[in-house]
């Protein structure tokens, strides 16, 4: 971390109240906001969880219990299933298949969209067009894959009939055991553009003449990704997979739309963030469970949030 | 996948495109006179075609950029058709009817109609993106520039931030909009999304600023300017495309956002345009047409901000995370 960014001191040689009064000036505006509405309520979620809630007002502490409660709870966890490997696992499971399946699915897709579009004439458009879906609301594409699988409008299907399975022809939204993965399909189909974007920066700044002296060396296609663009790339690599564990772990929306608040028939696909969401906002309201099921959520985005500071 | 396809340098030096992206340019000297080709012009029309496995590589990249747009085609597709062609298959072309029906009820659909929704999604996020950009950039260059108590601990509060889920923070707002009269209003989702959105914020801007030279502004101090002066003359001016690329991705953020305006609006005439589009399903047959229409009038602003500030927001999502 390079906090001293004032080595030799020329702004620091007037340590005084101007200086001072001027950085309270700058940021007591900004931070107020920052503190009332981002760190407060985080904290509040803290403290909440060890009380117990009639409703949205907290009654009495009572330490663990909620938080034991909550990870007995099948909609969280639901051991039996597990065992079984059988959907719903419940959310805190599901969640982490997803990003497990996700994660490296749409890093390497991007990377190789990334090298294939590299020196092409329009790569500017092909880019373009494969990152489109990334600016699109979440909420549009948890429609459009509603559409997509749909067993008479999807085009999903068509392909299978075209292809010659009409038998695996369904509502591939409605299927307990395959629905989940048909969903994943669908964000890996959303964040590769990101991921390729970001390999296609990394890309351009390795010197072309590099890899021209390398193949006339006779360096084979492997040797020449192995011994000179993966080095280069892969503090990207890092980059990639930290933002694609948080996307996944902020997946709301797509799901959400797909399959409603509960997260598909029985919250086979429900995430994290739907069960936080259902917990305090529907009835009955749970608002520890929910702080609880969130607090989940952020010790696993705590160390990613520890690599981001290490990089710094 | 392949890294450089140089297997037939005369046509490749014909075409020009053997530079590559970002990289060294060779300039030419340009001669007196125009140089004779001593080819004929079908032979030049030959050299100058991609030879075969660069031609394939061309029709699996423009294959794969086009399977990406499928499902989008298809959303476009479904909302300039009616239902009863829609279910036989936006892909089939015989007795295609071009209707904007399915705009014209999105746009007066009864629970939400999309002329409000997009009008309070607008509202939302114009403020929101402005503010946290101006307030943002105000916290980020003490942060670059001095230093001052608690610097360290704020430096971690704003990076949990930038990676902490958004639910986390959902039950705390709705408790003090609520205790504030704030909520269901324009005024409260705003506050909630400049908070939230200052962590990412701060940090890029922060490093944008690091990058800075410090020069000019020593120099104008010695001038004899004051901290205001010389943020507003020198460091916003010069901050303007990294003000822009924040901007860009902080307006499609806010404008895509669907969890804090489920939470925090409830009534109907204050429904933002994301939150409506799952009420459009309906119960038993899904309306596409209506859904399409919906999602394609939700999507047109950031698709088009992205397509006229492309170069500002491939920047800005670049560096926000990978410097």
């Amino acid at each position: 971390m390079s906090l001293e960014n004032d080595p030799d001191g020329w702004f620091d040689r007037d340590v005084d109240w101007e200086k001072l009064k001027a950085i309270l000036v700058f940021m007591v505006p900004g931070l107020t906001l920052f503190a009332i509405f981002s760190v407060y309520p985080m904290v509040y979620s803290v403290g909440g969880s060890f009380w117990v809630w009639d409703a949205f007002d907290p009654m009495h502490f009572v330490g663990l219990d909620i938080w034991v409660e909550t990870f007995q709870d099948e909609a969280v966890i639901n051991w039996d299933n597990i065992k079984e490997l059988e959907y719903p696992m419940g959310a805190l499971p599901q969640n982490l298949i997803w990003m497990v399946i996700h994660v490296p699915l749409s890093t390497f897709l991007g990377l190789g969209l990334a090298l294939l579009f590299s020196d092409l004439r329009g790569r500017r458009i092909l880019r373009s067009m494969v990152f489109l879906a990334f600016t699109t609301p979440t909420v549009v594409i948890g429609l459009v894959l509603l559409f997509v699988y749909d067993p008479q409008a999807g085009i999903f299907n068509e392909l299978l009939r075209t292809i010659g399975l009409e038998g695996q022809v369904r509502n591939w939204l409605q299927e307990p055991q395959l629905s989940m993965y048909a969903l994943i399909l669908g964000g890996v189909w959303v964040q590769t553009g990101f991921s390729m974007l970001l390999y296609s920066s990394a890309l351009a700044g390795i010197d072309p003449s590099l890899l021209e002296s390398a193949r006339v060396d006779g360096a084979s296609r492997y040797r020449r990704f192995r011994d000179i663009i993966w080095p280069l790339v892969k503090p990207v690599t890092a980059v990639v997979v930290i933002m694609g564990m948080i996307w996944v772990l902020r997946i709301f929306a797509i799901v959400y739309a797909a399959g409603g608040p509960s997260g598909g028939p029985n919250g086979v696909y429900s995430v994290l963030g739907l069960e936080v969401y259902q917990s305090a906002f529907s009835h009955p309201i749970e608002y520890g469970r929910a702080m609880v099921v969130a607090l989940v959520e952020l010790f696993i985005a705590l160390p990613m949030a520890y690599y981001i500071a290490r990089m710094d | 996948m392949t890294d450089t396809p140089h297997t037939d340098g005369a046509a490749e030096s014909e075409t020009g495109s053997s530079r590559t992206d970002g990289g060294t340019r060779v300039r030419y000297d340009v001669p007196d006179t125009a140089p004779t080709d001593d080819r004929d012009l079908s032979t030049r029309l030959v050299d100058s075609l991609p030879s075969a496995p660069r031609a394939a590589r061309y029709a699996i990249a423009i294959g794969i950029a086009l399977l990406w747009l499928v499902p989008l085609i298809g959303l476009f597709m479904a909302s300039v058709r009616p239902l009863s062609e829609i279910i036989q298959g936006w892909w089939t072309f015989e007795n295609l009817t071009i209707t904007f029906e399915n705009y014209e009820q999105a746009w007066n659909y009864e629970s939400g109609p999309m002329r409000q929704a997009l009008v309070n999604t607008a509202i939302v996020t114009i403020p929101a993106v402005l503010a946290v950009t101006l307030l943002g950039t105000m916290i980020a260059y003490p942060f670059a520039r001095f230093d001052f108590p608690l610097k360290t601990f704020l430096f971690f509060l704003l990076i949990i931030v930038m990676a902490a889920p958004p639910e986390l923070v959902a039950m705390g707002n709705y408790n003090t909009l609520q205790d504030t009269g704030l909520f269901d209003t324009y005024m409260g989702l705003i506050l909630v999304h400049i908070g939230w959105g200052m962590g990412w914020v701060v940090m890029f801007l922060r490093n944008y600023l690091l990058g800075l030279p410090k020069e000019l502004e020593e120099a104008a101090r010695v001038d004899g300017a004051s901290r205001y002066q010389i943020f507003k003359s020198i460091v916003l001016p010069y901050s303007a495309p990294a003000l822009v690329s924040v901007a860009v991705i902080q307006f499609t953020w806010v404008w895509n956002s669907f969890f804090f305006p489920l939470v925090f609006m409830r009534s109907q005439e204050n429904k933002l345009a994301p939150q409506v589009l799952p009420l459009m399903k309906g119960r038993l047959q899904i309306d596409w047409g209506l859904v399409a229409a919906g999602s394609v009038l939700t999507m047109i602003v950031p698709v088009l901000l992205f397509i006229v500030l492309q170069r500002y927001y491939k920047k800005g999502m670049v560096a926000a995370v990978a410097d």
